[in-house]
């Protein structure tokens, strides 16, 4: 469909002129095209501007000895693993053995009272957050990207 | 540092062809998962940079898609090349560090200046060179405001130099739909640099 400039050709077109990316024919057309459409030139001067700028742009990267895991090996992930596994158990046992003592020493109601009331809204902001994890896992429209 | 990637039969020097490389590291040869490694990771890190905006998160996307990138050697075609099949490696990897964050990708814009920090300024130019550099960095800044399926697809053109089929198969989409997406998000991009009143065409 012809454009208000007369193009006759998608404008996206330019583009894969730009990128020489079109098959011949589709190439002949939009360089005819050129010869004579100012607006279509004016559009793809720009285009070509911000990509060189994009193109001639460097980055600096870390040096080789700043990856100094690099590649970490499965046998360090699986002890990482184990390793972050034994200490949460370490952690839980001993929150446990303390909460466990301090209930055994507690000497009246109160004290019982403001340990459980403590260790009831510690488990509650923890439940609250397991449950928004699992919604956001399961309403995750990136989870079947392949991997 | 890195600029573009040019794709070369050997870009290191090392003689090497890609396909022979991998079938080396597939056998086990250390020096040729190290030669792949040092090949091919610093563009993944750059994709990585200009996807997150942040050089830790990109450090730690990098390594673990070298990893995941090693431990599927067996399952990659050796004909096909290695930069696409990484870089979808590269992606995917991105998109589960926003997701740990419950973040959106249309909402995981990059810092702007934490990237820009990270682009190379020449040297001792002269006037013309720092006014490219100034025209490169306004270029990142209003890239950093453009949604995550415009920028990847600039850089994966633009910068990175893949072809429209390289980029189809990195973003799991018809060859077709290419480069109408792309001309979208170049288009989207100059009005970017319009709106900041910054574009020196």
């Amino acid at each position: 469909m012809p454009d208000a400039c007369g193009r006759t050709f998608d404008e996206a077109f330019l583009s894969g002129y730009l990128d020489q990316a079109l098959v011949q024919g589709d190439e002949q057309r939009v360089r005819v095209h050129l010869e004579d459409c100012v607006s279509c030139r004016a559009l793809l001067e720009e285009l070509a501007s911000v990509r060189d700028a994009t193109m001639s742009s460097t980055f600096d990267i870390p040096r080789n000895d700043e990856w100094s895991e690099a590649p970490r090996s499965g046998a360090s992930r699986l002890l990482r693993g184990l390793g972050w596994r034994l200490m949460t158990a370490w952690i839980v046992v001993m929150i446990g053995f303390g909460l466990w003592e301090t209930w055994q020493d507690a000497d009246n109601l109160f004290e019982r009272l403001l340990l459980v009331g403590g260790v009831s809204g510690v488990s509650l902001l923890l439940i609250s957050v397991f449950l928004d994890r699992r919604q956001a896992m399961k309403t995750d429209r990136y989870g079947e990207v392949r991997k | 540092m890195v600029g573009r990637q040019p794709l070369m039969a050997s870009p290191d020097g090392t003689g090497e062809s890609e396909s022979a490389l991998v079938d080396q590291a597939r056998a086990g040869h250390t020096g040729a998962r190290e030669t792949l490694a040092q090949r091919y990771r610093p563009p993944a890190y750059v994709l990585a940079l200009q996807m997150l905006g942040n050089r830790d998160d990109a450090m730690d996307v990098t390594q673990d898609a070298m990893l995941r990138f090693f431990t599927t050697l067996n399952s990659f075609d050796s004909e096909r090349r290695v930069q696409p099949w990484l870089f979808t490696i590269v992606r995917n990897q991105v998109r589960d560090l926003w997701r740990r964050r419950r973040r959106r990708p249309g909402d995981s814009a990059p810092d702007a200046d934490s990237l820009t920090s990270q682009l190379v300024s020449p040297a001792a130019s002269p006037e013309a060179d720092l006014r490219r550099q100034q025209l490169r960095e306004e270029v990142w800044r209003a890239l950093a405001t453009l949604s995550s399926e415009q920028r990847e697809i600039i850089v994966l053109r633009d910068f990175h130099d893949l072809s429209y089929n390289d980029i189809a198969q990195v973003l799991g989409i018809p060859i077709g739909t290419v480069m109408s997406r792309l001309h979208g998000a170049r288009r989207q991009l100059r009005a970017r640099l319009e709106e900041g009143g910054r574009h020196h065409a």
